[in-house]
């Protein structure tokens, strides 16, 4: 065992890596929301075919989110130290990490949203317009309640994409698990000390990865009779084998899961 | 003007435009629509019937001419009156369109808390409704759990959640198997009968127009071809079209052949004695029966015959129909 390892484990350094990363990247992806997601509702209703159509907006917006996008994170970061020196008066630190994040995550975040909404049935919209329902009713009641799974799924997908860049932020302006790999076990070669870290970071990614899906599958509401029906089908398939039926009998299929 | 209470469509216009072009939806329409009618568009695929039904609520903008209802032009409504008038005019669809992450009351309750109406108003508002569409055992139900039928009894209930004066119904039963249609007229033709709501009716199906509707238009090539009530347009239809679409066998039948060809109809007024027995046995005339269909509803015969008579007898035939108070062409 490396001197660093032993180091590390006897002060909790290995811990406040964790809770670093954590932080950061919980932190960024918060404010990366507060930026994506309205920038994701915008670019999904000025678009030529959406509720308000102005399409010289929704031009420029995607073409600054795509180049922000074209970046790679490693080479934005260091554009950026001028930036944050400029506004937080430090290019080190969570600060300065947190906000090299957003700014690299938000449009990826933006095209996420812009992505879920777009998944939602066009003839809900229209239903939802033949009610007389206003723009921002049909952003606040139809499009961000019908896309929630899929908003879910997505945050998932960008809380991971973040937790990955924070460690490269790491690197630059330090601070978590990342930054304990890079810049502290690399230059004395303690394997011990990298592999852990990288086993820290599985074990956070398969944690937000579980987690984020059984809520996004707990609150979609489509389909939930088919997997009962799955479900009892394979558990008890002899008792009740006409799932056709099931469909137009509420009951029936409230019975079967009742028996898993 | 003494009705003033209509939907009226005035040189309705609607071109999209297209790289190839302005593409031409509809073209000249005028319409009436009587209050209190329900009232068929019956057209193929892509003769623009979907696009006209969406012009009298706007949910797209004719490119010219006027939509008036109850007399008002409500292409000149500002956006806010638009969609406050928009909840006098309920729709529904060929795909039920449903808030799939709402249960069956949201769902109903949706329009309701577009108007801001209070919870309790709202929720007992939403539960006479799904008395009356026969869902109130589903309240809790989300639409994945439906079927078919039931969620078009949802969107229904849902468009009439505000108590609206007319429901556009684009399609609304053209995803359904025959029995649940069948279930979805009687309700939709409940609804016209028993709160007097103007229904109008998009559709390709024949036998939709046939069980539910007081009046029809027919709509080819973004025009209308011909428009009357159901009972003059499905007896004598003029156009082409019409034709085609109301009785396509008959076309078949009368081409060729010898003789003089008439076509009877029967629509409920006549006698019900056999009439072509009777034609042999009172003129001795023998008529060739090229096509028929012909149904028995209460006791009264509907349908069409074709049949061949030799030329000479033709005026004694005639005289004999007019004598029976059957309704005939000569094609």
């Amino acid at each position: 065992m490396s001197t660093l390892f032993t180091q590390l484990w006897q002060n909790g350094g290995f811990w406040v890596g964790v809770g670093e990363t954590l932080y950061m990247t919980v932190a960024s992806a918060l404010l990366a929301y507060v930026i994506g997601l309205p920038l994701g509702v915008i670019l999904v209703i000025t678009d030529s075919d959406g509720l308000t159509p102005v399409v010289w907006l929704n031009k420029i917006l995607s073409i600054l989110v795509n180049i922000l996008r074209s970046i790679p994170f490693i080479i934005l970061m260091v554009a950026l130290i001028p930036f944050s020196r400029a506004i937080l008066g430090t290019s080190i630190g969570n600060g300065a990490m947190i906000l090299m994040l957003v700014v690299a995550s938000a449009p990826y975040v933006a095209r996420m949203v812009e992505s879920s909404l777009k998944e939602v049935d066009k003839g809900i919209v229209e239903a939802a317009r033949s009610m007389g329902a206003n723009t921002f009713q049909i952003i606040w009641k139809v499009y961000l309640p019908e896309a929630k799974p899929s908003l879910i799924v997505g945050a998932v997908i960008s809380t991971v994409t973040i937790l990955g860049y924070s460690a490269m932020s790491g690197t630059i302006a330090g601070g978590g698990l990342g930054s304990i790999a890079v810049t502290q076990a690399r230059p004395s070669n303690a394997q011990d000390v990298i592999w852990l870290c990288v086993a820290l970071m599985v074990v956070i990614v398969q944690i937000i990865q579980e987690v984020g899906m059984f809520v996004a599958r707990k609150v979609d509401k489509r389909r939930r009779t088919n997997k009962k029906i799955k479900q009892s089908k394979n558990n008890n398939s002899d008792s009740n084998g006409n799932a056709e039926t099931t469909d137009d009998n509420g009951k029936n299929s409230a019975n079967n899961a009742a028996t898993i | 003007m003494s009705n003033i209470s209509k939907i009226q469509l005035i040189n309705l216009t609607k071109t999209y435009p297209s790289p190839a072009g302005d593409v031409t939806a509809l073209e000249n329409i005028d319409l009436t629509i009587p209050d209190g009618s329900v009232f068929g568009i019956i057209g193929l695929s892509g003769a623009g019937k979907s696009t006209l039904v969406r012009c009298i609520n706007l949910l797209e903008r004719p490119t010219s001419g006027q939509v008036l209802i109850d007399g008002e032009d409500i292409t000149k409504l500002p956006k806010k009156k638009l969609l406050r008038l928009r909840r006098n005019i309920g729709m529904i669809f060929q795909g039920f369109n449903l808030l799939e992450q709402r249960t069956v009351e949201a769902n109903v309750r949706f329009p309701l808390e577009l108007d801001r109406i209070p919870r309790d108003k709202a929720n007992a508002r939403v539960a006479e409704l799904l008395e009356m569409v026969g869902l109130s055992d589903k309240a809790k139900s989300y639409p994945s759990q439906l079927s078919g039928g039931q969620k078009q009894r949802v969107a229904i209930a849902r468009a009439l959640a505000t108590n609206p004066k007319y429901v556009l119904c684009d399609e609304a039963t053209s995803a359904l198997d025959p029995t649940t249609t069948e279930s979805i007229l009687g309700l939709i033709k409940d609804i016209n009968k028993k709160l007097g709501v103007t229904v109008v009716v998009i559709t390709h199906e024949m036998r939709v127009v046939e069980s539910i509707c007081t009046h029809v238009a027919v709509i080819d090539n973004s025009r209308i071809a011909e428009v009357g009530l159901v009972s003059e347009v499905f007896s004598f239809p003029q156009s082409e079209i019409a034709k085609q679409l109301i009785i396509p066998n008959l076309i078949r039948s009368l081409s060729g052949g010898e003789g003089t060809k008439l076509r009877l109809v029967f629509n409920g007024e006549g006698t019900d004695e056999p009439i072509i027995s009777a034609l042999a046995m009172e003129c001795r005339v023998a008529a060739n029966i090229l096509y028929a269909d012909t149904k028995n509803i209460d006791g009264k015969t509907f349908g069409h015959m074709v049949i061949t008579v030799p030329e000479e007898t033709t005026a004694k035939v005639k005289e004999f129909l007019d004598a029976h108070n059957v309704s005939y062409k000569e094609e």
